[in-house]
C-alpha cells in the first residue's frame, strides 16, 4: 500500500501541531486507497505481502493517523490503521505486526486497556508497541505503559526522523525474526524430509528383510545359520526336504549328529577355520537322512565373526555323487575287462604264434618224409605202401592248410586294420603273377578291365581277399572246361546307383559317400541259390575235398576281412552257369580314383 | 671250388629235409649244419679266421636261447660279413617277423613249405640265385 506522496511535509507540520487537539472530524477514511482498507477491515489477513512488513497504527483521529502514516511511507512498508483499540485488537487477530503505534488516550478503551489485551493475546504478546502520546502525559503514566509491555514512547510532537528511525528498527527486527522464524521453518523442512527418508528407508529395509526371509523359507538349497561352536540356529524349509528332519529338530544340532563318520573330521576342520573368521571353499560330504541313509550335499559357508554366525548354503548332489561313482565302478569294470580282454589277446597271440611255428614244424616233417619215401622208392613200398604213404603226405599238407586258414582268419578277425590306398590293379597282378604255373597248366584266362581303380582299405586283408576269390574262381571249375575268370569293378554312388546295375543289387555301403565294387566273375560250377549265404560261414563247403580240395574257411575270411575294413561282400550265381563275387570296399576319393578309371576303360590281359 | 652254406636250424627233421631238398635239386653245395645261433656266430667267428665265410646262410627265425633275428643282427654288425647273403627260414608266414627281418638286413625270407616238392622248388630258386649268380662277397668289403 501506497500512501499519497502529496504535500506530505505540511500534512505532518500540521499534524504533529493539532496533536494535541482532539479529534473532531469524522475519520471514516483514513488512507487515500478506500479499496485496500475495506480488504482490511473486512478482516482478510494483510499477510506477509513478500518482503513488507506490517505496521499497525491506532488512534482515534484520522488527521493523526494519516500524518503517522505520512511519517512512515518512505520506510516502504505496509501501514494498517485502526481507529479504535478493537479494531486494532481484531487485526491483531488475522494479521502480525512487526510494530504497533498506538495512541494512549482513546475513547472506549485507551492505549493501555488496549495493550493488556494485546499482551495476554499469545500470538500478539511479543508483538513492540509504542505510545504515541504528548509530553504533557505523567511519567506514572509512562511507567505504567512500560509495565503493560511498551517498548518505547514517542512524545508529540513527532520528529519524523526519530520516529522513523524507532520503527524502522522494529522493522528490521521483525524482518530478522521473521527471517529466523523461516529459517526455522525450512530446518524443520529439512529435518521433516530428512525424517521422512529415514522412515522410508526403514520401511525399505523391513521390506528387503521381508524379502529376504522368503528367499530364505522359499530356496530349493539348504540355507542355515549356526554358531562358532557348529550348532545350527536356524534352517529353512529345504533342510527337511532333503534330510527329513523338521526345523525344530535340527536346531542345536551339531555336525557330528548329522555328517557321517568318515567326513566329520572334514567338518570340523572347516568348522575351526570358520571360527577365525576365514572363509572355506565348497566342499561335499555325506549327510545322515533321517531314515538312516546317506546323501551327499555340497557346502559354501562364510563366517561372520562380529556375529559369531556361520552362513551356510548346502546343495543336494547325491544323484550327481552317485552318477560319478557309478561312472568309477563302471571305468573300473571296464578297465578289468579290457585288461582281461588284453591279456586274453595276449594269451591268443602267443598261441597262434605257437600253432605256425609248432605245430607245423610235425606236419612239415610228416609231408616231406612221406614225399621223400615215394622218392622212387615205389618198387619196395608196393602198390599199397605207395597208397598210404602219398595219403599220410596229402593228409599232413590238408592239415597244414587247415592251420594256415585258421590263423588268417583269426588275423583278419582281430587284426587292427589301418586303412591306406590300395591300388586294385597292383594287388591283382601280383596274384595273377603268383598263379603263373597254375594258369598255365589248366590253361586258365583272367581277363581284368584295368584299372581297376584305388579303395581305401588295409592292403594284406585286400591280397588275402581277393587271393581267396581268384583261388575259388580257378578251383571250382568243371573237369571238362578251362578257367575263365573275368575281373572288374564299378563305381557304386551313396543313392546305390550303379553303373552296369546288376540283378539282386544291394543297397550300397551305408556311410561312404562312394564304393567300389569289384566283381570276380567265373565260368565254374555255381553256386545254388539256397547256399548263396551259408558259403561265407566256418568250415562250410559245399563239395567233398576229394573233388574240390580247400578248407572251407577262404569264404569266411573274406567276408570277415570285408566286414572289418567296412565293406560289404555277396554273389549272383546259378548251378552250373558259374559265379559272380562281388566285394564292395570305400572309395578313395582323392586324385587317380575314380576320374582316372572313368576316364580309360581299356581291358587289360 | 666248395660251396658251404652253413644252415642253422634246430629241428633235426629239417635238417634232413632240407639235405633231401638240396640233393633233389642237383645243387652242388655243402650244408654246414649248426644248432643255435651262439653256433652259428661262433662258426662264422671261426669262418673269419681260417677258411673264409660261407657262400650264404639259411637261418631258422626260431631258434634256442639266441633267435634267427638275433644272429642276423650280429652278421651285419661285421665289417667283413656286412654283405654275406643271409636267407631266414621260418615256419609261420605271419608278417611280423618277416619285417622285422628286413629291417635288419635279412636278403630273402622264405616261409618252409609244407611238401618236400615245394621245398625242392625253392631250394633250386634260392641256390640259381644266391649261390651260382651271386658274386662271392669279398671278405674285405
Amino acid at each position: 500500500m501506497k500512501i499519497a506522496k502529496l504535500a506530505i511535509n505540511d500534512s505532518v507540520q500540521e499534524l504533529v501541531s493539532d496533536l494535541e487537539e482532539p479529534v473532531t472530524k469524522n475519520g471514516s477514511v483514513a488512507g487515500p486507497d478506500p479499496a485496500k482498507k475495506n480488504g482490511v477491515d473486512n478482516g482478510k489477513p494483510i499477510g506477509k505481502l513478500n518482503s513488507k512488513v506490517n505496521i499497525l497504527l491506532v488512534d482515534d483521529r484520522k488527521d493523526k493517523l494519516l500524518a503517522l502514516g505520512a511519517v512512515l511511507a518512505p520506510l516502504g512498508q505496509n501501514v494498517v490503521e485502526a481507529h479504535s483499540g478493537k479494531e486494532a485488537l481484531r487485526l491483531l487477530l488475522k494479521n502480525e505486526f512487526a510494530v504497533i503505534l498506538m495512541d494512549v488516550s482513546m475513547p472506549t478503551m485507551d492505549g493501555f486497556e488496549t495493550a493488556a489485551m494485546i499482551r495476554k493475546r499469545p500470538s500478539s504478546e511479543h508483538t513492540p508497541i509504542i505510545f504515541v502520546t504528548s509530553i504533557g502525559n505523567s511519567p506514572a503514566q509512562m511507567y505504567q505503559g512500560y509495565s503493560l509491555g511498551a517498548v518505547d514512547y514517542i512524545l508529540t510532537p513527532i520528529v519524523p526522523d526519530v520516529l522513523r528511525a524507532k520503527v524502522s528498527v522494529f522493522v528490521d527486527l521483525w524482518r530478522k525474526t521473521e527471517h529466523i522464524k523461516q529459517q526455522a521453518e525450512r530446518l524443520r523442512e529439512v529435518e521433516e524430509a530428512e525424517h521422512r527418508r529415514r522412515l522410508a528407508e526403514a520401511e525399505d529395509k523391513l521390506e528387503a528383510e521381508t524379502k529376504r526371509n522368503r528367499f530364505f523359507t522359499l530356496a530349493l538349497d539348504m540355507l542355515g545359520i549356526g554358531d562358532f561352536d557348529g550348532h545350527l540356529l536356524q534352517v529353512n524349509a529345504a533342510w527337511e526336504k532333503v534330510l527329513g528332519y523338521s526345523e525344530e529338530e535340527l536346531r542345536g544340532v551339531t555336525p557330528d549328529k548329522l555328517v557321517h563318520p568318515g567326513d566329520l573330521p572334514m567338518i570340523l576342520d572347516r568348522v575351526q577355520i570358520l571360527k577365525q573368521g576365514l572363509p572355506v571353499e565348497y566342499f561335499e560330504l555325506r549327510c545322515l537322512h533321517k531314515d538312516g541313509s546317506y546323501r551327499w550335499i555340497g557346502w559354501t559357508a562364510a563366517p561372520f565373526p562380529a556375529e559369531k554366525l556361520i552362513y551356510i548354503f548346502g546343495r543336494n548332489v547325491t544323484a550327481r555323487r552317485e552318477a560319478e561313482e557309478k561312472i568309477l565302478q563302471l571305468n573300473g569294470e571296464l578297465e578289468n575287462r579290457i585288461a582281461a580282454l588284453t591279456e586274453v589277446n595276449r594269451e591268443l597271440e602267443t598261441f597262434n604264434y605257437s600253432i605256425s611255428h609248432d605245430l607245423r614244424a610235425p606236419l612239415r616233417s610228416m609231408s616231406g618224409f612221406a614225399q621223400a619215401l615215394m622218392d622212387g622208392e615205389e618198387n619196395k613200398l608196393g602198390a599199397q605202401g605207395s597208397d598210404y604213404v602219398r595219403r599220410i603226405a596229402n593228409s599232413a599238407k590238408r592239415m597244414d592248410s587247415l592251420l594256415q586258414d585258421l590263423l588268417e582268419y583269426s588275423r583278419v578277425a582281430r587284426a587292427s586294420m589301418p586303412p591306406t590306398k590300395v591300388n586294385l590293379d597292383g594287388v591283382v597282378n601280383e596274384i595273377v603273377t603268383l598263379r603263373e604255373r597254375e594258369i598255365q597248366e589248366t590253361r586258365a584266362s583272367i581277363d581284368v578291365k584295368s584299372p581297376l581303380g584305388i579303395v581305401t582299405a588295409h592292403l594284406p586283408t585286400v591280397q588275402q581277399i581277393l587271393a581267396n576269390l581268384i583261388d575259388n574262381g580257378l578251383k571250382f571249375v568243371g573237369k571238362d572246361r578251362s578257367p575263365q575268370l573275368r575281373i572288374w569293378t564299378e563305381e557304386v554312388a551313396a543313392n546305390g546307383s550303379s553303373g552296369e546295375k546288376p540283378e539282386n543289387a544291394p543297397a550300397p555301403v551305408p556311410g561312404h559317400q562312394r564304393s567300389l565294387r569289384i566283381w570276380v566273375e567265373d565260368n565254374g560250377i555255381g553256386i545254388e541259390k539256397e547256399f548263396h549265404e551259408k558259403i561265407f560261414g566256418l568250415f562250410e563247403r559245399l563239395h567233398p575235398s576229394h573233388a574240390f580240395p580247400g578248407t572251407g574257411l577262404g569264404l569266411a575270411i573274406v567276408r570277415k576281412g570285408v566286414e572289418r575294413m567296412g565293406g560289404r561282400v555277396g554273389l549272383e550265381s546259378q548251378a552250373e552257369r558259374g559265379t559272380r563275387f562281388w566285394v564292395e570296399l570305400p572309395a578313395d576319393t582323392g586324385e587317380n580314383g575314380f576320374k582316372a578309371r572313368r576316364e580309360s576303360t581299356t581291358p587289360a590281359n | 671250388m666248395e660251396n658251404r652254406i652253413l644252415h642253422v636250424e634246430d629241428n633235426p627233421d629239417d635238417v634232413v629235409l632240407m639235405n633231401l631238398a638240396f640233393s633233389r635239386a642237383g645243387i652242388a653245395a655243402r650244408l654246414h649244419v649248426v644248432n643255435d645261433g651262439d653256433e652259428a656266430i661262433a662258426e662264422l667267428e671261426k669262418g673269419a679266421r681260417g677258411g673264409g665265410p660261407p657262400v650264404c646262410v639259411l637261418l631258422d627265425v626260431k631258434l634256442p636261447r639266441v633267435s634267427g633275428l638275433e644272429v642276423l643282427a650280429w652278421i651285419r654288425n661285421q665289417p667283413n660279413l656286412k654283405r654275406l647273403p643271409v636267407i631266414l627260414l621260418t615256419s609261420s608266414s605271419q608278417t611280423t617277423d618277416i619285417n622285422r627281418a628286413y629291417d635288419l638286413g635279412a636278403n630273402s625270407f622264405l616261409v618252409k613249405p609244407p611238401d618236400l616238392d615245394a621245398l625242392t622248388q625253392l631250394v633250386k630258386t634260392v641256390a640259381h640265385y644266391w649261390v651260382q649268380t651271386n658274386v662271392r662277397p669279398v671278405a674285405s668289403m
